[in-house]
């Protein structure tokens, strides 16, 4: 079968969307920079207390890391070295920012997509089930169930995780274990931080509510009788308004919170991602390595903006035909 | 239960058809079809008709087993026959689930509903789109927004006839295009119906509907939402094919134009119940001097070409359609009814007139009509 899929439209969406995203990472960058120059504490504590309190050594270091300079004119160099894809260097390591990132912006991944697809395991069957509205008490304890799952705090969760299953059962290693040889990839080790963040990042039942609320009026329009009326299966037909768009915003728009559970879980689990080297990087005050976290939060972020918009020009032939309006 | 003899030429034969809706709100069945019977014999189109809120629809539904909603009851006789096989679409399936409007009682309605979808599922598995098609109103929103037409239809095909191969049924599905009359129908194919009209939507409805061969096509309100212009070309699609095809068509509108242009015979239904039925040379007969109240106000209700001219208001019958919820003790249009007599007042007022047979398969749920 031959789709007519209109290509133009579809491009014009993604440049749209790429112009958006520069907005968007310029706005984002200073705010953060702002938000960082104006929060109490300073780098230089990492330098200094180990060092002479001597004045002329501490300008000298100011001097050094460029702190002595005004906040624009710090925040114009810091765009400048971005431009030519610079992030700069770690005030703490004095390594590249960009090297680091790399090396646990894949752990974090891991995470985070491995948490997405347990949330949406859980998720999409329970609104399948309770969309169809045959078995109500199943889909009422269902449903209750996934509420008090996604309220459970992700830091409590972890620790009763480890406490149970590392501790009691012996079921799973400590991940520090790993992590402190050099951390080999092993899937034992992930399995257990990305069910519990799966589960705690609290997007299960939001999920669950607009995928089944989205279900429930596509199984009702006019189109899925007609499909069933002609001896179709139903859920091929609402597959895509019913199933796959829903999945996709949800995808999108949950992918802020999965990353900010990342963090924490980071932490309960020790796990060497970006979660942990963001929060160590906060508490010292690492410009560089803060606003680095910050960008590359940001893309992928609006990546799974651009990656819904563009499943949407696919699935929805009227979108795309629109694409300039919608 | 008595094996009843069924005709071999009648395609379709409801029998005491109830569907009844159970209203939590108002602890009492809404009786939207209430002991509804008529047969439909081949090649015959069976026009039901009457305003909005009669049952109308939610007949043909029922006869398709769409009615989802649950709780309520579905009972009755729906005798489908097809290739020489007569099977009961309602075999089997538990008839009346007496209430006492206690919450008990209730659920124990909803629970039964669900057992009987399942068991309709499997009787229905076949025959929908198969043996029974069926076109919709507002045809732009009964196809599907994101598949292309071409696919659509050779879904039909795929599922229903014996061509398996998709290149096959994509062209099958071409030829059907052609059939109900669409231009250059190898490139409308690839057409979302969000770019076709409202007409042509309804032309791809039909082509889908017919590309099985169906015994039966149920046209639940097939112009509804149509410009008066396509309306007509639609009618003309259905009676053209009609006559190729020899299609047996249940036809549902509330447009006694619509009738008179496309049925052979007509119930006419009122309140859930048909008042009257009968072929439409008899009940349409300017001699025949015998109608049902009801139907005689929905034929005054439809302006001559005169009166439009001389600018005359429009003659609306009165009042409403009656809730269905009510149990009433006699007649369900008395309250609207022009006709009603000193004579017949006092029987109309205290109990519902049966139907009676006025003349050759010509029957009426009128006093009026009794000697």
């Amino acid at each position: 079968m031959k789709y007519t899929i209109l290509w133009k439209p579809i491009l014009k969406l993604v440049l749209r969307e790429f112009f958006i995203a520069i907005l968007l990472l310029l706005s984002v960058s200073i705010l953060i920079f702002s938000i960082l120059k104006l929060a109490p504490g300073d780098p230089l504590h990492i330098f200094i207390n180990i060092q002479t309190q001597n004045p002329e050594e501490i300008a000298a270091i100011k001097r050094e890391f460029g702190l002595d300079r005004s906040i624009a004119v710090q925040y114009l160099s810091w765009l400048n070295n971005l431009i030519h894809g610079n992030f700069g260097n770690s005030f703490r390591t004095g390594r590249p920012v960009f090297g680091e990132l790399i090396k646990v912006g894949v752990n974090t991944l891991i995470l985070t997509i491995g948490s997405m697809i347990v949330t949406l395991l859980i998720a999409i069957p329970i609104a399948v089930i309770s969309s169809l509205r045959r078995c109500p008490f199943l889909s009422w304890g269902l449903t209750l169930f996934a509420y008090i799952l996604s309220s459970l705090p992700v830091f409590w969760l972890g620790y009763i995780a480890i406490y149970i299953f590392t501790k009691k059962f012996n079921l799973f290693p400590f991940l520090s274990a790993g992590a402190a040889s050099g951390f080999r990839i092993n899937w034992i080790y992930f399995l257990l931080p990305i069910i519990v963040l799966g589960i705690g990042n609290g997007s299960i039942s939001e999920i669950i509510r607009h995928m089944r609320a989205q279900l429930e009026r596509v199984l009702s329009e006019d189109y899925i009788k007609a499909a069933k009326a002609k001896g179709a299966s139903i859920w091929r037909h609402s597959f895509k308004e019913g199933i796959l768009i829903p999945v996709t915003t949800m995808i999108a728009a949950k992918i802020p919170f999965i990353l900010g559970g990342a963090v924490v879980v980071e932490q309960v689990f020790n796990w060497p991602g970006m979660g942990r080297l963001a929060w160590q990087a906060a508490l010292d005050r690492d410009y560089p390595v803060i606003m680095g976290i910050t960008i590359f939060a940001a893309v992928v972020v609006h990546l799974g903006r651009l990656s819904q918009t563009i499943v949407f020009a696919f699935v929805n032939p009227q979108t795309s035909e629109k694409g300039e309006a919608a | 239960m008595e094996k009843k003899k069924v005709v071999i030429n009648e395609v379709l034969k409801v029998e005491d058809l109830r569907t009844y809706f159970y209203s939590y709100a108002k602890e009492a069945f809404i009786r939207s079809v209430d002991s509804v019977s008529f047969s439909i014999r081949k090649g015959e189109v069976l026009g039901i008709v009457g305003e909005s809120g009669c049952g109308k629809s939610i007949t043909a539904q029922s006869v398709l087993g769409l009615i989802t909603d649950g709780p309520g009851i579905i009972s009755g006789n729906i005798f489908l026959t097809h290739n020489g096989k007569t099977i009961n679409l309602l075999e089997g399936l538990p008839d009346y689930v007496s209430v006492k409007t206690k919450r008990k009682a209730i659920l124990e309605i909803a629970k039964d509903v669900t057992g009987w979808l399942k068991r309709s599922e499997i009787l229905m598995k076949g025959i929908r789109g198969k043996v029974i098609s069926m076109i919709f109103q507002n045809p732009k929103s009964a196809l599907n927004p994101f598949i292309t037409v071409g696919e659509q239809i050779a879904e039909s095909i795929l599922l229903h006839s014996s061509i398996s191969a998709k290149k096959e049924a994509i062209d099958a599905a071409a030829k059907w295009l052609e059939r109900v009359q669409i231009d250059s129908p190898s490139m409308r194919l690839y057409d979302y119906p969000f770019g076709l009209s409202g007409g042509m939507c309804q032309r791809v409805m039909i082509a889908m509907a017919l590309s099985s061969e169906p015994a039966l096509l149920i046209a639940d309100e097939p112009t509804t939402g149509l410009d008066v212009t396509i309306q007509t070309k639609i009618i003309e699609l259905l009676k053209q094919l009609k006559e190729e095809l020899n299609l047996t068509i249940l036809l549902i509108t509330h447009d006694m134009s619509v009738i008179m242009q496309l049925a052979d015979r007509i119930a006419v239904m009122y309140g859930g119940r048909i008042v009257e039925y009968g072929l439409k040379r008899e009940i349409m007969d300017s001699s025949s001097f015998i109608r049902h109240p009801y139907t005689i106000a929905l034929l005054n209700s439809q302006p001559t070409v005169e009166e439009i001219k001389m600018k005359e208001r429009l003659r609306a019958i009165k009042g409403d359609v009656p809730d269905t919820i009510t149990l009433y003790r006699g007649c369900r249009f008395y309250e609207r009814c022009d006709l009603k007599n000193d004579r017949v007042k006092k029987k109309c007022k205290e109990a519902e007139p049966e139907m009676i047979e006025i003349g050759v398969g010509h029957y009426m749920r009128c006093y009026l009509a009794e000697g």
